[in-house]
């Protein structure tokens, strides 16, 4: 250790100095709220999917309770699946890609991103279409500010799905 | 204003030149003289994140009105290459000497 970094420590005692950061990340920048949105979209499908489901009565035979079940259980699977990915694609924008700066300009965002993971948590765990909406609604409002930052207009509108449900989508023109 | 000011590093992407803990002392005049070169340790403050500085080198200045960084550990540097050009407004200075642990 040299005797002029000594110093410079000694000093540090006084008064800190700032930070310079050689500042590390896989210099990737590729980041799209879409992943979120569609995942909500697919946890809404199932929810659908599974409410229309006929359950077999009392006079089912075993293959109509054999074919409702393995539906029943694909649906759920991919329901959990995709509230997981929904959740995970949250976290990548809110760790990864949002910045100090942003919530300057966003101040809802953190408590938006906990929305989005409560939600999904909530979405994966019932069959709940009220929690599976709750979840497209905070990942929509996380994607209005995504594009905003991006310096993007958004529009919201009906999905060309068969969910339907409102979602925000950049204006590139 | 004094020209000299103190930065402690942090964070790997300009290893071997600096590791963190190592300190840099920054000219604070080196720019009012001529522009920055290719090659200059600088630091800047971050285009993302304006309270936070950056230690990188030059790796270009295409025009005297900005200059592109990058970190000397160029597989983990986040530079501009991710976040393009940095406008000489944001250059605080040159490092003038290295101080290693």
């Amino acid at each position: 250790m040299s005797l002029l970094h000594s110093l410079a420590r000694l000093l540090d005692r006084i008064s800190p100095a700032p930070i310079a950061y050689a500042h590390c990340d896989i210099p990737c920048g590729i980041y799209d709220p879409h992943h979120a949105q569609m995942a909500a979209h697919t946890v809404i499908r199932m929810v659908d999917l599974i409410n229309q489901l006929e359950k077999p009565g009392p006079g089912a035979t075993p293959e109509q309770r054999q074919e409702y079940m393995a539906k029943l259980a694909r649906y759920v699977a991919t329901k959990e699946q995709h509230a997981e990915i929904a959740k995970a694609e949250v976290r990548i924008l809110w760790g990864d890609y949002f910045k100090p700066d942003h919530l300057k300009t966003f101040p809802d965002l953190h408590d938006l991103v906990w929305k989005a993971l409560k939600s999904g948590s909530k979405a994966r765990q019932e069959i709940n279409v009220q929690a599976s909406e709750d979840l497209l609604k905070a990942t929509n409002e996380i994607a209005s500010i995504y594009w905003k930052t991006k310096g993007l207009e958004t529009i919201k509108v009906k999905a060309p799905y068969p969910t339907e449900r409102e979602t925000v989508y950049p204006k590139f023109h | 204003m004094f020209p000299f000011r103190r930065f402690r590093v942090e964070d790997e992407s300009m290893r071997p030149t600096l590791a963190p803990g190592d300190y840099v002392l920054v000219n604070r005049w080196a720019y009012r003289v001529r522009t920055p070169a290719r090659g200059d340790l600088v630091v800047v403050q971050d285009p993302e994140s304006s309270e936070r500085f950056l230690v990188k080198r030059v790796a270009d200045a295409p025009n005297p009105r900005e200059i592109l960084v990058k970190g000397d550990n160029d597989r983990v540097s986040r530079d501009s290459r991710a976040f393009g050009p940095v406008p000489l407004e944001n250059v605080i200075g040159k490092v003038w000497l290295r101080l290693r642990r």
